[in-house]
C-alpha cells in the first residue's frame, strides 16, 4: 500500500504540486506555467519528491486540477478546480472554521462556492470573461505601481485614505490608476483602494442567501493581506485564509486522489 | 466590384460559415455514440435547414407559414392548408449579422432571426410569405416590429396574463381573427373537418413523444440527451404527421434496444433536467457538453424542446367554435413561457419532471439579454433547493468563446452531483 498521494494544480500563471501522507500537507511546490504544461508537472513532481525525499513509486495516486488538468499526463486522473478547493479546504480550514463559503481568488478567475457543514458543495459561481477580482489584476497594478505582488498587501496596510477605484474592468481601472498617479496620490492609498475594488467586485458575485457560516480565502490572491482586510471591511464580518491558500487546489486534488488510491 | 457582386461574395461567405459551424455540431451530436439509425431522418432535416440551406424535402412544394415562439397553434395553420415552420434561430453565424442590426442587450435568438432575415439565402426564410409573430417578450415584440416592415406578417396578440377566463376569451378573438388572413394565403378553408384532423394529426405525434419520453425515463440509458433534443428541435421544420411517423419508428428502434438490454451509458451517469431559455440547433453546446462531460440530459423544460408538443388539445365539443376555444385554452392557460406575469405552471412542471425522470440536478439557461428567464431564476432556486436538488444558473451566448467556461462550470456540477451521490450512499442512503 502507497502512502503518498499528489495533487497538481495546473493554474493559469502558476503550477502546483502538493504531497499528502495520512491526510497531511507533507511538501508543496509550485513554478510558473511554462508553454510545456506537461513536461513542466513531471518536473514538478519529480523534484517535490526529492525534496520530500521519496520516489515517484511511492506515489499512490495522482489528481491534476486547473486549467491545464486533461493534459498533464504524470496525473492518474482529472478533477474541476471546484471540486478540488471544496476539498482542499478541509485540510487547508483553521480550527474552528464553519464551512460556509470559499472565496478562491486564483490567476485569471475568482470563484465563490458555498459548502454545507460537511464541506460538501452546494453551489458556486465563478466571474465572466473579466479578470478584474483576480490575481491578473493585482499584478498589473502592482508593476504598474513600481512594486512587487508580494508588496502590495503590507504596503496597503499603511493606507489611512484608500482612493476610490470605480471601474469594472482592469484595462479602466489601469489607466484609472494611472491618472490617480499623476494626480500624485500615494501609493499605499491606490493599493488600498485597489483591494476595496476587488473586494467589492468579487462581493457582488456573493449570494444573499448564502451568508451563514464562515468564509475561507483561497487561491493566490489570499496570500495578500490586504485583499483579506479589504473583504472584512466591505464585508464586516471575519475572513479566514486557508492553510497554503495557493495550494489548496492542489491538496484538495491530492485528497480526492487519496480516496481512489 | 459592383455593390451586387460584394453581396453575393458576403451571402457566399457566411453560408460557407454556417455550414462549418452547423455540420461541426451535427457531427458532435452523432459522435456521442450509439445514434440509432431512425435518428438520422431527423438530423437529415436540421442538416438540409443549417447546412445545406435547401427545402426541406418533406415540406417542399407546400406553402408554408413562419412562425415564432409557441403560441402560434400549428393546428390551426394546417387546417388552412399550409405547413407552419418554427423560425426562433439558433445559428452563430447568422447572430453575428444580426448583432449589427438589434440593440447590444437583444437576445442572441431575436439577433439570429435579424441576421436569417438580413441575409436571405435560406429557403426556409425566403419560401414564407407569410409571418404569424406572437407578441410575447419585449425582444420579440420589436422584432415583429422589423420584420412586419419587410414582408406580409400577422401580430398574434398574446395577453399578458393566463389567470382568468378573459384572458383565453381575448386570445379566442386573436385566433379567429388570424383565419381570414390564413385562408386567404393559402386558398384553403378552416372548417371544423380541417381543424379536426390538424389536431388529430398533432394528438398522433403527441402520442408518439409520450411513448418516446417513457424511454427516455429508463435507466441505463437507450439513447444520449442531446439526441432527443434534436428531434424536438426538428418538429420546428415538420408537419406533425410525419415528426410523429418519424418518432414512430425511433420509439420501435428503442423497443428493440430495451428489449436486448442494448444501453447507450451506464446508470452511474447523473441525470440533468435543462431549463430556461430556448436551446435550438445548431446552438445545442450546452446539452453537447453536458453529455460531453459525463452526464445525461434526461429531460428539457424549453419551447423548443418537450414543452411544445406537452399538453394535448382537449376537445370536449366538436364544433369549429369548440375546436378554437380547446385550442385557445391549449395554448395560454397550461404554457409555461416566463413572459407571462404570472407562471406558477413553470415550477410546478419542474417539479413534476424531476419525479418522472429522476433528476439529480437542475441546469438552468440563461440566454444573454433573456430578462424574463433570468427573473424566474430566484424562484426556481428556492423551490429547487426545498428539494434538495442542485441547481446552477449558465448564461450563454450565440457563439463559441464562452465554451471553456460553461464547461468548467458544467463539469463541476456534474461532480457536485457525483459525489453528493458517494456521500449518500456511504451514509446508507439507497441511491438509484
Amino acid at each position: 500500500m502507497k502512502s503518498y498521494f499528489a495533487g497538481l494544480d495546473g493554474g493559469s500563471t502558476y503550477l502546483k504540486a502538493a504531497l499528502l501522507k495520512d491526510g497531511q500537507v507533507v511538501g508543496t511546490m509550485a513554478r510558473s506555467t511554462g508553454i510545456d504544461n506537461n513536461q513542466s508537472a513531471a518536473s514538478l513532481l519529480d523534484e517535490l519528491c526529492y525534496q520530500s525525499g521519496i520516489s515517484r513509486d511511492d506515489i499512490g495516486y495522482t489528481m491534476a486540477t486547473g486549467y491545464s488538468r486533461k493534459i498533464l499526463s504524470v496525473a492518474d486522473d482529472d478533477i474541476s478546480e471546484i471540486t478540488a478547493h471544496a476539498c482542499g479546504a478541509r485540510i487547508t480550514a483553521p480550527d474552528g472554521f464553519l464551512p460556509g463559503m470559499i472565496v478562491d481568488i486564483g490567476g485569471q478567475d475568482s470563484k465563490i462556492i458555498y459548502l454545507d457543514r460537511d464541506y460538501n458543495i452546494k453551489n458556486f459561481t465563478m466571474n465572466d470573461k473579466c479578470a478584474a477580482g483576480t490575481g491578473k489584476f493585482m499584478e498589473v497594478i502592482a508593476q504598474l505601481l513600481e512594486t512587487t505582488i508580494d508588496q502590495v498587501g503590507p504596503l496597503s496596510l499603511e493606507s489611512r485614505e484608500p482612493c476610490d477605484i470605480n471601474s469594472t474592468c482592469v484595462v479602466f481601472a489601469q489607466s484609472e490608476v494611472i491618472s490617480l498617479v499623476a494626480r500624485q496620490f500615494d501609493r499605499k492609498d491606490i493599493l488600498a483602494g485597489m483591494h476595496l475594488s476587488m473586494a467589492k467586485r468579487i462581493i457582488k458575485m456573493m449570494k444573499k442567501s448564502e451568508r451563514n457560516g464562515d468564509i475561507l480565502m483561497t487561491g493566490g490572491g489570499a496570500m495578500n493581506i490586504g485583499i483579506r482586510k479589504a473583504f472584512e471591511e466591505e464585508l464586516m464580518r471575519p475572513v479566514y485564509v486557508a492553510d497554503h491558500p495557493q495550494f489548496n487546489g492542489a491538496i484538495g486534488a491530492a485528497l480526492i486522489a487519496s480516496e481512489r488510491g | 466590384m459592383s455593390e451586387n457582386g460584394i453581396d453575393e461574395r458576403r451571402k457566399l461567405l457566411f453560408r460557407q460559415k454556417s455550414m462549418r459551424v452547423a455540420s461541426s455540431y451535427l457531427r458532435r451530436i452523432a459522435a456521442l455514440g450509439n445514434l440509432p439509425e431512425s435518428v438520422r431522418p431527423f438530423l437529415d432535416v436540421l442538416k438540409q435547414v443549417s447546412v445545406d440551406f435547401q427545402p426541406v424535402s418533406m415540406i417542399a412544394e407546400r406553402k408554408t407559414v413562419g412562425t415564432f415562439c409557441l403560441m402560434v397553434p400549428p393546428e390551426l395553420v394546417e387546417a388552412a392548408g399550409a405547413v407552419p415552420v418554427r423560425l426562433c434561430s439558433g445559428s452563430y453565424t447568422a447572430y453575428s449579422i444580426g448583432d449589427g442590426i438589434a440593440p447590444r442587450d437583444a437576445c442572441p435568438l431575436v439577433k439570429a432571426v435579424l441576421g436569417m432575415e438580413e441575409m436571405g439565402i435560406s429557403p426556409l426564410y425566403e419560401d414564407c410569405k407569410l409571418f404569424i409573430i406572437p407578441v410575447t417578450c419585449d425582444c420579440k415584440k420589436k422584432l415583429a416590429g422589423m420584420l412586419g416592415e419587410r414582408r406580409p406578417t400577422a401580430i398574434l396578440s398574446v395577453p399578458s396574463s393566463k389567470e382568468q377566463d378573459s384572458d383565453t376569451e381575448q386570445f379566442l378573438r386573436e385566433l379567429y381573427r388570424l383565419i381570414p388572413v390564413l385562408e386567404q394565403y393559402t386558398g384553403g378553408r378552416v372548417t371544423a373537418g380541417t381543424l379536426a384532423e390538424s389536431i388529430n394529426r398533432r394528438g398522433y405525434a403527441q402520442y408518439e413523444m409520450s411513448r418516446f419520453f417513457t424511454f427516455r425515463r429508463n435507466v441505463p440509458y437507450l439513447l444520449y440527451g442531446t439526441q432527443a433534443m434534436a428531434i424536438m428541435n426538428a418538429l420546428s421544420y415538420m408537419p406533425a404527421l410525419e415528426w410523429g411517423e418519424c418518432l414512430h419508428r425511433v420509439n420501435e428502434e428503442l423497443a428493440g434496444r430495451l428489449a436486448k438490454r442494448q444501453f447507450v451509458a451506464r446508470e452511474n451517469r447523473p441525470r440533468i433536467l435543462i431549463t430556461g431559455s430556448p436551446v435550438t440547433f445548431p446552438n445545442i453546446k450546452i446539452p453537447l457538453l453536458i453529455e460531453e462531460m459525463g452526464g445525461m440530459l434526461v429531460a428539457d423544460e424549453t419551447c423548443l424542446g418537450e414543452r411544445s408538443l406537452y399538453d394535448p388539445v382537449v376537445v370536449t365539443d366538436r364544433s369549429l367554435d369548440g375546436m378554437m376555444r380547446a385550442i385557445a385554452n391549449r395554448y395560454i392557460r397550461p404554457c409555461t413561457c416566463p413572459s407571462f406575469v404570472e407562471n406558477r405552471q413553470r415550477i410546478f412542471r419542474i417539479r413534476q419532471m424531476i419525479k418522472d425522470y429522476q433528476v439529480q440536478g437542475v441546469i438552468c439557461h440563461i440566454l444573454r439579454g433573456c430578462l424574463v428567464y433570468d427573473y424566474e431564476y430566484q424562484r426556481l432556486e428556492e423551490e429547487l433547493e426545498e428539494l434538495h436538488i442542485p441547481v446552477i444558473r449558465v448564461e450563454s451566448d450565440y457563439n463559441e468563446e464562452d465554451v471553456e467556461q460553461l464547461r468548467i462550470r458544467i463539469e463541476a456540477f456534474i461532480e457536485l452531483i457525483k459525489r453528493r451521490d458517494v456521500v449518500r450512499k456511504k451514509s446508507g442512503e439507497k441511491v438509484l
